[in-house]
């Protein structure tokens, strides 16, 4: 009990003789008498003197142990605090425990070494660590189990241009505008499978609106028992730009050889320069200009606003691909776009960076559009854009247009090689343009055109009169001119008459002429319009027929053309409107004389059976050119100089009211034939 | 003196602006279709043509560009009663687009201003 609370009176055994001795001593003095010499007394002297002198060394050796091994203590405290040189330097003394003491200093400073020369040689590794990775194009980006950011390389912070403690602690979704559907697949997956997902050609627009392009890779790792995700992203904009540039190029040159519209291919351009998420430009305009000197808006491509910038790019994954879709007033996104570039409109004279880049022929970048002084109001509030670049089109040796690009959305800074592809486009679009000067596309426009006309036809079938009357209109207007050119040229040259009194006259008899040939259009449009009363009796065709050729005898005359008649002559008798009858003669043989030519010849046949009565014209002439023989009977087919090309249509429409048929071809030898069918009464 | 090619279907219209034309001291020759001019012009040396564009045989379009092709530097004014062929790309690659009116001062400017312009 003593020991435990006093333990150091374990060690008091080595006053066990002392004491013993003392007993001895005080039994002999006190029960034996010996107290009677001076050498007892000496001796209980000389034994007190050494037990006390014993007992103050006992006592003044244990505190020294104390101590020292409170310093032992304490030096083993520093050591495992990393602690390894002291204060104290060293103990005199030989005793065990200040040798131990004295060794313990001396470990220690061995260990002190050791530990600074490794410490050296781990900061030596961290910076090296540290420039290795500040040094790579990988951003890091490392997020906890709620995909909130636990840190990011400083790479990561200058690219993106974020502040370190701006981001710490935020959810992913507050750092990039989109996470799209690919990304947050990629997490998801990553999280759950335990394993590395890689994400190639993806397009991270950042809150600050910086966008990249990037493969990314992401691993889950756990750490401490926690989770975490380390988002790798490697930068491959400028090399996907590259890849996305000659795409691009060889899209807009097959479209170009595919595609003969020129609208088409404008469009395609446009399309293609805004294409390929973060890449191309946000926006491309397109103007055009007139043959009137003004530079109007012509097409537009582009989102209206960040909303919908924000809706395409997430829900298409980057794409250098062009869309096949055509019709660029059809598009779904960009209408506000398109309708306030289709409203643009200015005189080419007008000063402004538009005509500017239009008459040097030069790639106009502004910058700053708001501090812009060379900038007007309508110019500004046009584009609505901070950034943005202009790019003239050039065909041969003039400019016709230009192209205006932005990136108004992603605010990307328009870098030289994104003006110089648009350059290269723009040069393309020229291009091609030019060489639709060529054969090729002369004839495939050609083509347009007849088709264009066959689609006049078609619709003129059911034409209103109206549309007839505009038709007529431009008709009129080519003898109207000549008439009154002529008339002003009388006018000019009566004032000197009498010398020039013949000229007059011929000019006069023109003008005369000309108002003939105005009345005849007038007089054959309305026949065609205006549905004509119906007489029908019984008549011989042999007798419209002669009628007919004695009225076309001077024609006849005229280009010395040698008119046939092989009329079968007793023909039955056809129901028919004898006046009608003989407009259709008149027509065909007008036709026939039309296109033969000098000292060729008509035959005017006549055939009977017991159904029918055929009538046969047929001429040495130029003949049909077109494929369809049936073509020349459409209204408004022409290929005479004068004439509206309703002659064919009214012989078409009178037969066809007669229950009759009426066929054209060509004649083996030369010429065109027409066979006319009436029905004989039975 | 200047050479102008007069490219016109209608006979009398064309011998218009011949006399016109050469009363104002050109030299002017006459062609009654696209495929006439296109041959002339193949022969000839014009310093400007002047072109219609709905005509038999071979249309003012296509002659423009048969033209152009050979001789990108000539000018041409595309003559027409149509101002439809306006929106058609072709007619943007000639100089002017005059239309048709009997009034003749038009023409008869451009004319001036373009051979002005090329120092004829």
């Amino acid at each position: 009990m003593i020991f435990k609370r006093y333990p150091s009176l374990k060690n008091a055994y080595i006053f066990i003789p002392e004491v013993i001795l003392l007993f001895y001593l005080v039994y002999d003095f006190f029960y034996l008498n010996y107290l009677n010499g001076y050498y007892e007394i000496l001796m209980l002297a000389v034994v007190l003197l050494i037990l006390s002198s014993r007992a103050v060394m006992f006592f003044l050796g244990y505190s020294r142990y104390k101590t020292m091994l409170s310093s032992v203590r304490d030096v083993i405290n520093d050591y495992k605090k990393g602690r390894f040189i002291l204060q104290k330097k060293k103990v005199a003394g030989d005793d065990p425990l200040s040798i131990i003491f004295n060794e313990l200093l001396v470990v220690g400073r061995h260990l002190d070494s050791l530990v600074s020369s490794q410490r050296t040689e781990i900061e030596k590794f961290n910076d090296l660590y540290n420039s290795v990775i500040f040094s790579l194009s990988s951003y890091f980006l490392v997020l906890d189990e709620e995909e909130k950011v636990v840190s990011a390389n400083d790479g990561f912070f200058k690219r993106f241009q974020f502040e370190q403690n701006k981001i710490i602690g935020k959810k992913i979704d507050e750092i990039f505008y989109f996470v799209n559907a690919r990304l947050k697949g990629g997490l998801s997956q990553a999280r759950k499978l335990g394993k590395s997902v890689v994400l190639e050609k993806t397009h991270l627009l950042t809150l600050n609106k910086i966008s990249i392009i990037a493969d990314i890779k992401i691993s889950n790792i756990s750490i401490q028992g926690k989770n975490q995700i380390i988002i790798i992203i490697d930068d491959i904009t400028n090399k996907l730009r590259k890849d996305y540039q000659i795409t691009l190029m060889s899209q807009i040159s097959e479209s170009i050889q595919r595609d003969a519209e020129i609208d088409r291919i404008l469009y395609t351009i446009l399309t293609g320069v805004t294409s390929g998420t973060g890449l191309g430009f946000n926006r491309a305009m397109l103007f055009l200009l007139d043959p009137d000197g003004f530079l109007g808006g012509k097409m537009a491509v582009g989102p209206d606003s960040f909303e919908e910038a924000i809706e395409i790019w997430s829900n298409i994954s980057t794409s250098t691909g062009i869309s096949e879709s055509y019709d660029f007033k059809d598009q779904k996104s960009g209408k506000e776009l398109l309708k306030k570039v289709l409203m643009v409109k200015f005189p080419i004279n007008d000063v402004n960076i538009f005509t500017r880049s239009i008459k040097n022929r030069e790639n106009i970048h502004i910058v700053d559009s708001w501090n812009n002084p060379d900038l007007d109001e309508e110019i500004k509030k046009l584009m609505d854009v901070k950034e943005f670049v202009l790019v003239p089109l050039i065909v041969g040796n003039k400019a016709i247009g230009a192209i205006a690009a932005d990136n108004k959305f992603n605010q990307a800074p328009i870098g030289n090689d994104s003006i110089e592809l648009l350059s290269i486009f723009a040069s393309q679009a020229a291009l091609s343009i030019e060489s639709y000067n060529s054969l090729d596309m002369v004839k495939s426009e050609m083509q347009k055109i007849s088709e264009r006309q066959e689609a006049i036809v078609e619709s003129e079938k059911l034409a209103a009169v109206g549309r007839i009357a505009s038709q007529i209109a431009h008709e009129i207007r080519n003898p109207l001119v000549t008439m009154g050119g002529y008339a002003r040229r009388i006018m000019q040259l009566t004032k000197d008459t009498p010398k020039n009194s013949d000229k007059i006259t011929n000019a006069a008899s023109i003008i005369l002429k000309e108002s003939e040939r105005l009345e005849k259009t007038l007089s054959n449009v309305m026949d065609f319009s205006r549905p004509s009363k119906f007489i029908r009796e019984f008549n011989n065709i042999n007798d419209i027929v002669r009628d007919t050729v004695d009225l076309l005898k001077n024609l006849f005359q005229e280009k010395n053309i040698n008119c046939e008649l092989e009329l079968q002559p007793d023909i039955p008798l056809v129901k028919s409107d004898f006046n009608q009858m003989k407009q259709v003669m008149l027509n065909l043989l007008q036709n026939a004389i039309d296109a033969t030519g000098n000292g060729g010849t008509v035959v005017i046949r006549t055939v009977s059976d017991s159904r029918s009565l055929f009538i046969y014209i047929s001429d040495t002439g130029t003949g049909i050119k077109e494929k369809n023989p049936d073509a020349i009977f459409e209204p408004f087919f022409t290929t005479k100089v004068t004439g509206v090309g309703l002659g064919l249509a009214i012989v078409k429409k009178i037969i066809k009211d007669h229950d009759g048929e009426i066929k054209a071809r060509n004649r083996d030898e030369r010429g065109a034939e027409f066979e006319i069918q009436l029905n004989v009464p039975g | 003196m200047a050479k102008l090619l007069i490219v016109e279907d209608e006979q009398h219209q064309r011998e218009l602006y011949a006399v016109e034309l050469q009363d104002d001291g050109y030299e002017v020759d006459q062609a009654g279709n696209g495929k006439e001019a296109v041959e002339m012009v193949k022969s000839n040396k014009y310093d400007l043509v002047i072109m219609d564009i709905r005509m038999p045989e071979m249309d003012g379009i296509e002659a423009l560009g048969k033209i152009l092709s050979r001789d990108k530097k000539i000018p041409i004014i595309i003559y027409t009663a149509y101002s439809n062929y306006k929106s058609n790309f072709m007619t943007w690659t000639a100089d002017a687009y005059v239309t048709k009116t009997s009034n003749l001062n038009e023409l008869k400017e451009k004319v001036r201003e373009i051979l002005a312009s090329r120092g004829v």
